[in-house]
């Protein structure tokens, strides 16, 4: 009996805790897990910021009325007057306050292709999120590491993470209110069914 | 027919009577315990009969039912027995005039070994890949659809971890249907592996206070949201009091369970601390549309009922390099997966560099889920 | 062989002798074999539809099945009460008892292992718990040591009494070298199992109204006051229906037992309840709502206050020698004491261990009628169980059935 109740001791793992664990087993990963396959599809470049190198998703070849100096042939402020064709009419700012923001806050005026920084430095469409860690200095940071945002694919190296404008409309970046989302549940067919009368 | 051979049973070398028997433990001498009564039969005479009885079932049983419910319920123990004692009586002279075709008599043939194979965890990788080919090609024989079950074993240098982000989190539940999708989970009882509860602002972390069956515009004003689901213990109190072992911890830290070795004693919901577990209390359904078909044995296959269930973190997915469908379906990022092994993965930088918290730390089940705030 | 010879006879008289009785004995085993059928009925439906006939879900688990299962291992192993003083210490005062109470332990013990096999999601795959042909996690998980227990008590329980009455049978003393050991044992093993059985609950840190170290003791106090008053209940029964006589000194021995064993048991639930009360965290949460109801749910508000001072009046009468000798009070508190406990410790001990849940969520538990069909059917064959055995054995112990003049008690 006594023999029973020590063997059923239970066996202490070789690790403290799971934090002790990783700290002693954790190397950079070699596995033959990727997620290369799954990143197939997408074009994405490939940029380095402070100590972070990692994928993000290419931008230039997503907006569908690029390249923008295909209309923007003058510089923006040429532009302004009432002979002009009217454009971006879908578009409305909101985004800070217009005191603070307006279109060429981000938008290069003289070079419509580009957006730019606060004093007035050419940033590539594709590099857009060098133009919100502007103000946005904190979600860049935790950006940067990983903790802001959402990964392309898998969780298997090589990271490519989602840049900001993938998620955040730069035009209306806040998420709205909506209701949730309901899958197989009675609420949600009480719901369609009071939607319907 | 030497079954022996093709039984996936952890000791190859006892026969089948005893095995039977086994199943028999009970106090219900009286008969409503199927296998006590195959006692006296011999091997080859419950085989038999163990065809026609799942023959005859078969027939009128829905495409998403399991196969191997045929021997669990009582009106087809009694077919069986009927069927046995007419071979024993020589009323029937061959198998061949009461086993319509072929692929009866094959589905009745995986229903036994899967009735009698052993427990995953002890399987090798030869005795893995015959119970899902077993599996797939029941499936195909049941409904005539083709579904894809994996089993693949952890990888190497891999431990999963999760960081759920409390500022994020908006409450849309894309989570809780991506994830219901994802896994097969049954239907009518409308199970979810994470519930996201609704807390008040300025009131802390008060989950009895929190809702988390809400369903209005979100996220309301003054009010923050947290999802739970399995945190994968490192020290899982779930699997320790497991009488079979059917559920455990596989090296890259997912817990998982044996649907097919599953007891269904609830002894492990009971011990969840996190609410983690799930119970099919009934049959699970889902309708042949809305299957899933790329699974995993110990992920999102179709299970049966009076078995343990239980998120894996998309074992089926995760094992592959894919994120869990939770995470990808997260519109807002609250939800970070990845490698706690890998130096340069995103979630160990979340871990390493954000104030991060567990629940219910206190307990000593060492959780790989934390909850980080901006 | 001569011993099979005997046996064989044994097993042929005793059928006899369970097959032919009063009028009111046959319609007694009539009743309770109809009540075993429709549990059987009820059993059927559930094992075609699934654990979703019963009232239980996923926020509470376990039930009426578990509630009864934890009661009855207590009543099994009450048996000790008895085997120690007769076996051990040589108090002639319990020998004809401890039969009936061994009897009982039996019945008992196959009614804890009906209700977990009633209990499982697949009790067609429970081979999976046999040690060798299936995987038995022993020693990490608490429910194999239970399931080790309760048959080794089991085994203990059958194979003591079936040797005296075997010995009885042929006309022989049944030889003390031979069965003090295995009492002895059996004592040690009636308080392994109830501890276990608590050790089950015990050990869950999940649940913060079990995870508490008076729960193995005040099982085994309250184990010890319900066991020996269903035996005195049994007794009485006995000593009114059948020749067996059963002097009042050995009942009121009983009765000491009950009397110190509910005391104990009381204080336990005292010291409990100040526990939970006098300084309440969010842990006493589960008493709360045992005891007053949390946030409009109370459910087990009736069950629980009949409970209480069901247990005190009936504690306190038996503290009183004046009561207590009275067998008319004694029989009244007995059955007041076993009710009392067999609500305290069943619906009162499971059911609250899981509300409120992990994270709060407050949704009651009430038994369907399935559920209650199956509980009741598997009462009744305890009874018809325990019936047998108490017949046959009384029979060998009064000297009806004997080996010697097996033509003439055939005959009769």
């Amino acid at each position: 009996m006594l023999i029973l109740v020590l063997s059923s001791c239970k066996k202490e793992g070789e690790y403290h805790s799971v934090s002790d664990k990783v700290e002693a087993e954790g190397k950079p990963y070699h596995g033959k897990l990727t997620s290369d396959e799954l990143l197939a599809g997408t074009e994405l470049i490939e940029i380095t910021e402070g100590e972070h190198t990692f994928l993000i998703p290419e931008r230039e070849g997503q907006i569908k009325s690029f390249a923008c100096i295909e209309c923007h042939i003058k510089p923006l402020s040429n532009m302004k007057g009432l002979n002009e064709k009217k454009a971006h009419w879908d578009i409305q700012l909101n985004h800070a306050n217009g005191e603070i923001m307006n279109c060429i806050t981000c938008h290069n005026a003289d070079d419509m292709n580009s957006l730019n920084t606060l004093t007035g430095k050419n940033i590539n469409i594709n590099l857009s999120h060098k133009v919100c860690a502007q103000c946005h200095s904190s979600q860049f940071e935790d950006w940067k590491g990983g903790a802001h945002g959402k990964k392309v694919a898998g969780w298997a190296p090589p990271r490519a993470s989602m840049t900001c404008v993938n998620c955040h409309n730069p035009h209306d970046p806040s998420f709205d209110t909506r209701w949730p989302v309901q899958f197989n549940t009675q609420k949600a067919i009480e719901r369609e069914e009071g939607l319907d009368h | 027919m030497s079954e022996s051979k093709k039984r996936y049973s952890l000791d190859l070398g006892l026969n089948k009577n005893e095995v039977t028997s086994g199943s028999c433990g009970c106090g219900k001498s009286q008969g409503s315990c199927n296998s006590h009564k195959e006692e006296e039969l011999s091997p080859d005479e419950f085989y038999e009969a163990a065809i026609n009885a799942s023959i005859g079932e078969e027939r009128h049983r829905d495409g998403f039912e399991q196969v191997f419910d045929v021997k669990m319920d009582r009106r087809t123990a009694f077919k069986k027995l009927t069927a046995s004692l007419l071979i024993g009586a020589g009323a029937i002279s061959s198998c061949t005039s009461v086993v319509k075709d072929a692929d009866s008599k094959e589905k009745a043939q995986i229903d036994w070994e899967e009735q009698f194979k052993g427990n995953y965890k002890l399987m090798t990788d030869e005795e893995k890949e015959g119970t899902i080919n077993r599996l797939m090609r029941s499936y195909e024989l049941r409904t005539g659809n083709n579904i894809s079950m994996t089993a693949e074993n952890a990888e190497d240098d891999v431990l999963f971890g999760y960081a759920f982000n409390i500022s994020k989190c908006q409450g849309y539940m894309n989570c809780v249907s991506a994830c219901v999708e994802e896994n097969n989970q049954d239907r009518n009882s409308e199970m979810q592996y994470i519930r996201i509860h609704e807390m008040k602002d300025g009131k802390g972390l008060k989950f009895d206070e929190a809702d988390d069956n809400y369903y209005h515009e979100v996220p309301a004003k003054d009010h923050f949201y947290m999802g739970t689901q399995c945190f994968h213990c490192d020290n899982p109190p779930c699997v320790e009091v497991c009488p079979v072992q059917a559920t455990w911890k596989e090296k890259d830290g997912l817990v998982v369970i044996d649907y097919d070795w599953c007891v269904g004693c609830r002894y492990c919901m009971a011990a969840c601390p996190y609410d983690g577990r799930r119970f099919n209390w009934g049959k699970p359904e889902v309708p042949e549309a809305e299957v899933n078909k790329n699974q995993h044995y110990l992920g999102n296959r179709l299970r049966k009922k009076g078995v343990m269930e239980k998120c894996t973190f998309c074992v089926q997915r995760s094992r592959k390099g894919k994120n869990p469908a939770c995470v990808e379906a997260c519109p807002t990022g609250a939800r970070i997966f990845g490698n706690l092994l890998d130096p340069k993965s995103t979630i160990r930088w979340v871990l390493e560099n954000k104030k991060v918290f567990r629940l219910k730390e206190d307990l000593g089940t060492d959780p790989k889920f934390w909850y980080f705030m901006d | 062989m001569g011993v099979l010879k005997v046996f064989k006879s044994l097993v042929i008289d005793s059928l006899d002798t369970i097959t032919k009785g009063s009028v009111k004995y046959h319609i007694w085993m009539g009743f309770l074999t109809l009540v075993m059928l429709v549990g059987m009925y009820c059993y059927s439906i559930q094992l075609d539809e699934g654990l979703i006939v019963t009232g239980m879900s996923d926020r509470v688990s376990w039930g009426l099945y578990i509630s009864n299962f934890t009661f009855l291992v207590g009543v099994a192993a009450a048996a000790v009460m008895l085997v120690m003083p007769t076996y051990v210490l040589h108090d002639i005062d319990f020998k004809q008892a401890v039969l009936i109470g061994e009897g009982l332990a039996v019945a008992a013990l196959i009614m804890c292992l009906a209700f977990v096999v009633a209990d499982m999601g697949g009790p067609s795959v429970l081979w999976h718990m046999m040690p060798g042909i299936g995987v038995f996690n022993f020693p990490n998980s608490m429910l194999t040591w239970d399931v080790i227990v309760l048959n080794g008590y089991l085994f203990i329980n059958i194979s003591i009494p079936f040797y005296i009455l075997f010995r009885h049978y042929q006309g022989k003393e049944a030889k003390k070298s031979v069965y003090v050991p295995g009492a002895v044992l059996s004592v040690f093993w009636a308080v392994g199992i109830h501890l276990v059985t608590a050790f089950l609950y015990q050990g869950l840190q999940a649940r913060p109204f079990w995870n508490n170290a008076l729960l193995g003791p005040r099982f085994l106090a309250s184990a010890f006051a319900a066991g020996p008053a269903l035996i005195i209940l049994v007794l009485a029964i006995i000593r009114s229906f059948t020749a067996f006589k059963i002097p009042d000194k050995t009942i009121k021995k009983i009765a000491m037992i009950v009397t110190v064993a509910a005391q104990i048991n009381l204080i336990m639930l005292i010291s409990e309840l100040f526990k939970e009360f006098y300084a309440p965290t969010h842990h006493s949460e589960s008493a709360y709502y045992l005891f007053f109801g949390l946030h409009g749910k109370d459910a087990l508000l009736p069950w629980i206050w009949t409970a209480i001072p069901l247990n005190v009046l009936a504690t306190i009468t038996l503290t009183f020698n004046r009561f207590r000798n009275n067998l008319k009070i004694l029989y009244v508190c007995c059955f007041l004491l076993f009710v009392a406990i067999w609500i305290e410790k069943g619906f009162g001990l499971i059911v609250p261990g899981f509300i409120p849940g992990p994270y709060g969520k407050i949704v009651e538990y009430l038994p369907t009628g399935i559920e209650v069909g199956v509980t009741i059917g598997i009462w009744a064959m305890g009874a018809f169980v325990f019936t047998i055995l108490a017949k046959t054995s009384i029979s060998i112990e009064l000297g009806e059935l004997r080996y010697k003049d097996k033509k003439s008690s055939g005959a009769k």
